[in-house]
């Protein structure tokens, strides 16, 4: 009885009406969760909440870490879910479907090319290959979890370029006289607490950015393609979902054969010619299809047996090759040089590298948006392409800040560990070696004390020596001190610093 | 519908961001390049008559309404040294009448006490800050990593005082902010403690953002002929220079002058000629006046400190509205000779202060309490 008085309270169009609603709140939430998640701005264990919530990165975290953390619990909120309501997740929480499907061209909701069934096979085998690839202490796959493409993409490329564009409005119009006091304001509420007061740079924002399109181009072969196909959070909840309670069920003496809601569902899993049976791994619970049915015939009640296999679902035969794949990624990439012998310039955030980075880092850059100086870059191949896209400190870009220990906070997984401020500020990162032949004061004899300037320890780890040979100062670095912070290196005045941080691990003792 | 309206919508949308970045682009490709440094300068010529008392024409005006001697009682007897100055740059020379060159204000262990007994000798804060006026406090916040006990950032107290005094004064709005090199300004202006107290004292912390930092013609300069200065700064009515007198291992102390770097950009550059360019820096950018918080110095290890063993409490100020002598004085507190001072040698030579601490009205005061 209850569900009949719901149903006619609630008309189809108002069940789209409340889904889109909360699809843009869970949206929203997440980007001001992204927003304060910058140093200074809420409370580490608010803003790195939603990558918490994810199942698939916390799964493959414990799998490779071998470390259950109390804060990766939050994911069995999700799974709990998805047990009841199968991927409504992925219909109306994820912020990044909710991005995909504010990007759905209109009138090509379904495949453009043959046989789409069978791409659907490629999200388990991503899942299988991302699961046991962690079991052999491998996150790289997981750069494409969901999440973490979208608060990546955020903080490297959407971000940066958002502040650049209004940092050049607000330039140019702050010529005219009469705008400098409306700009005055906006700059009082907008900075920085909504963007940096100073402009931050990451490497390669373009190629992220280009990823980013590259996905929701997607969507113009198929509406959600990449939910459909390719998401490997949405293959694990979708494997979940074949023992979800709540499903879409045909009433079949309603059901003519029209076909109207198959041509409506954005994953297209409502399958022509059989009475309109969906498959329940495939459904993300967006009720599109309620409007569809001219005779209502839709309806979304209990089911107790487990779902149908379909097809494209992983057989005996996907695992084992899943298997087979992530043994053998894994070992290339571990006969990669990097993984003999580290680059010199690696040099990961405070505590990272002793605390094994690469085999608990799930790529989501919170690390890279909290670091105010934006020393912590993705890692391009410094790293292998095994630790593609986890935090590498770039003196050059940015140094780390004697008074912060932001990074090590936000990690929703502790793979930087997270220290207090004092502990962080004796945690040697690296050490800072001269290179004389280019260094102002000692190949040109000319005064610059910059790094000692800069060195912001309480017994400074660059002193200046005098010599018989040199008319100025020389810098020289006590590398019992120096913990690497790379100040000296950032504000070194050459256009190559003659100041340089190597690696701890790498240096010549 | 719904698709429909949405399609309008972002069309609209589309088409309003294409206007506006058309209008954008025509507001500022018709800004000719010539209008730039007149937008730069022109405001910067409109402390003159409001800071009447530090400025070389209102001093003449001075001088020419009463005798010469009476004014300046023991002030000035090194013509020399005011000739030059009066020719090269805008250089307060003399005070007004019966007032001191230059005050020190010693003890006691309030600062806001130091700051209101030195205010009081100069002449009151009246002197410098007319009502409705826009004034920036520029204390030393340059890195964001300890609080104020060791003395690497200026007294909380000190700058507090001031912002009352200020305000007391009628200023319309009172701004105090730093650039610092190591941290952020946010963090700095937290951490130092100074944040907390200008805002209970009715100020306001601002941010100091770079594209604000513009390139402004340095006339008088002798070594550099122009520099990226914060335009705020240049705007203001009044300016006041509020440094912690500290160590500094090429300039051997940083001051009152080596505080105006926090103000330009490309900071590395200018080491090369520090003395000298800092001095065409000081020569342009004019604070009305410079007050030294020598409450607690910093001994060792500056300019960025850390360690409670390389600070002295003092409980000094030394205020005056000629910034080369006010380091000059302070030098002494470190017992360093101004001869070892690169920039005082290069003010005074460029004319922007003087450094004869010995022909200056110098007045002492002994503050208890």
């Amino acid at each position: 009885m209850a569900a009949s008085k719901l149903s006619t309270v609630m008309t189809p169009k108002r069940w789209k009406m409340v889904r889109k609603g909360v699809q843009y709140v869970a949206l929203g939430a997440f980007f001001v969760l992204f927003i304060a998640s910058r140093r200074g701005g809420w409370a580490a264990e608010v803003v790195n909440a939603p990558m918490r919530l994810d199942p698939l990165g916390m799964l493959a975290n414990l799998l490779a870490s071998r470390t259950p953390l109390a804060g990766s619990a939050l994911a069995l909120v999700i799974v709990l879910l998805t047990l009841v309501f199968g991927r409504a997740w992925c219909g109306w929480l994820c912020p990044l479907g909710t991005v995909l499907d504010i990007f759905t061209p209109q009138r090509k909701l379904q495949p453009i090319f043959k046989e789409p069934a069978r791409l659907r096979s490629i999200k388990y085998a991503l899942l299988l290959i991302t699961v046991i690839a962690a079991l052999f202490t491998n996150l790289t796959l997981l750069i494409f979890d969901p999440l973490t493409i979208l608060f990546r993409t955020l903080t490297v490329a959407v971000w940066p370029a958002i502040d650049r564009i209004l940092s050049a409005v607000e330039t140019a119009l702050y010529n005219a006289p009469l705008l400098q006091d409306p700009i005055n304001a906006f700059d009082k509420v907008a900075r920085p607490a909504l963007l940096p007061d100073t402009p931050l740079y990451y490497r390669d924002a373009a190629l992220f950015a280009a990823f980013f399109i590259g996905l929701i181009a997607l969507n113009w072969l198929a509406a959600r393609f990449w939910c459909r196909y390719l998401c490997p959070l949405g293959g694990l909840l979708g494997l979940f979902s074949k023992v979800s309670l709540v499903r879409r069920e045909v009433v079949a003496s309603a059901c003519t054969g029209c076909d109207a809601c198959a041509r409506l569902c954005p994953t297209g899993t409502i399958q022509l010619g059989k009475n309109g049976a969906s498959d329940p791994s495939e459904c993300t619970m967006c009720l599109e299809c309620l409007r569809a049915c001219p005779r209502g015939g839709e309806t979304f009640k209990p089911v107790l047996k487990p779902a149908k296999l379909q097809p494209y679902d992983p057989s005996r035969r996907q695992v084992l090759a899943s298997i087979g794949a992530a043994a053998v990624g894994v070992g290339v990439l571990r006969s990669e040089t990097a993984a003999r012998r580290d680059d010199a310039h690696l040099i990961r955030p405070p505590g990272a590298r002793e605390n094994d980075l690469s085999a608990k880092c799930i790529r989501c850059g919170e690390c890279m948006r909290a670091c105010p100086t934006g020393a912590l870059q993705p890692a391009l191949f410094e790293a292998g392409l095994e630790g593609v896209w986890t935090p590498v400190l770039l003196p050059r870009i940015g140094y780390c800040d004697y008074s912060c220990n932001a990074c090590g906070q936000v990690c929703p997984v502790a793979a930087i560990p997270p220290q207090t401020l004092d502990d962080k500020r004796l945690t040697v990162i690296g050490k800072a070696y001269i290179n004389t032949n280019r260094c102002i004061a000692w190949a040109d004899h000319r005064d610059c004390i910059v790094c000692e300037e800069m060195c912001p320890l309480p017994e400074k780890a660059i002193t200046l020596v005098e010599s018989a040979d040199s008319p100025v100062k020389l810098p020289v670095v006590n590398r019992e001190r120096c913990i690497g912070c790379g100040i000296c290196e950032y504000k070194c005045p050459l256009n190559q610093a003659a100041i340089q941080v190597y690696a701890i691990g790498q240096s010549p003792s | 519908m719904t698709n429909l309206t949405r399609r309008i919508f972002l069309r609209r949308l589309t088409a309003a961001g294409f206007s506006a970045t058309g209008a954008i682009l025509l507001a500022a490709c018709s800004q000719p390049q010539a209008d730039k440094p007149a937008v730069i300068v022109e405001p910067t010529g409109a402390p003159k008559p409001t800071t009447a008392p530090t400025l070389p024409a209102a001093t003449a005006a001075t001088l020419g309404a009463q005798p010469t001697a009476a004014a300046v009682a023991k002030a000035t007897t090194a013509p020399a040294a005011t000739n030059t100055a009066v020719q090269t740059a805008a250089a307060p020379t003399t005070a007004p009448a019966g007032l001191p060159y230059l005050v020190v204000a010693r003890g006691g262990d309030n600062p806001e006490e130091l700051v209101k007994r030195t205010l009081t000798a100069l002449g009151g804060i009246e002197r410098f800050v007319k009502p409705g006026n826009n004034v920036i406090i520029k204390p030393n916040m340059c890195v964001a990593y300890h609080t104020y006990e060791y003395a690497a950032t200026t007294n909380p107290w000190v700058v507090a005082a001031l912002v009352k005094l200020c305000l007391g004064a009628g200023a319309k709005s009172v701004r105090v902010m730093d650039f610092p090199f190591g941290g952020t300004a946010e963090q700095a202006y937290a951490i130092t403690g100074i944040g907390d107290q200008v805002k209970a004292a009715g100020g306001a912390m601002e941010l100091m953002t770079s594209r604000k930092f513009l390139k402004t013609d340095i006339p008088q300069g002798r070594d550099i002929k122009s520099w990226m200065i914060y335009d705020e700064i240049l705007n203001a009515d009044v300016l006041i220079n509020v440094p912690i007198a500290k160590h500094h291992s090429l300039a051997r102390l940083t001051l009152g002058m080596k505080n105006m770097m926090g103000t330009v950009q490309n900071r590395e550059s200018i080491h090369g000629n520090m003395g000298q360019r800092l001095a065409d820096l000081a020569g342009r950018i004019k604070p009305a006046l410079t007050i030294i918080d020598a409450v607690r110095i910093l001994m060792a290890n500056g300019p960025t400190g850390g360690n409670l063993n390389d600070v002295k409490k003092l409980d000094t100020l030394i205020a005056s509205t000629d910034i080369v002598a006010a380091d000059t004085y302070a030098a002494g507190l470190f017992g360093v000779k101004p001869e070892q001072l690169a920039y005082i040698g290069a003010g005074v030579k460029s004319g922007v202060g003087r450094s004869d601490l010995a022909n200056m009205k110098i007045e002492e005061i002994a503050v208890s309490g």
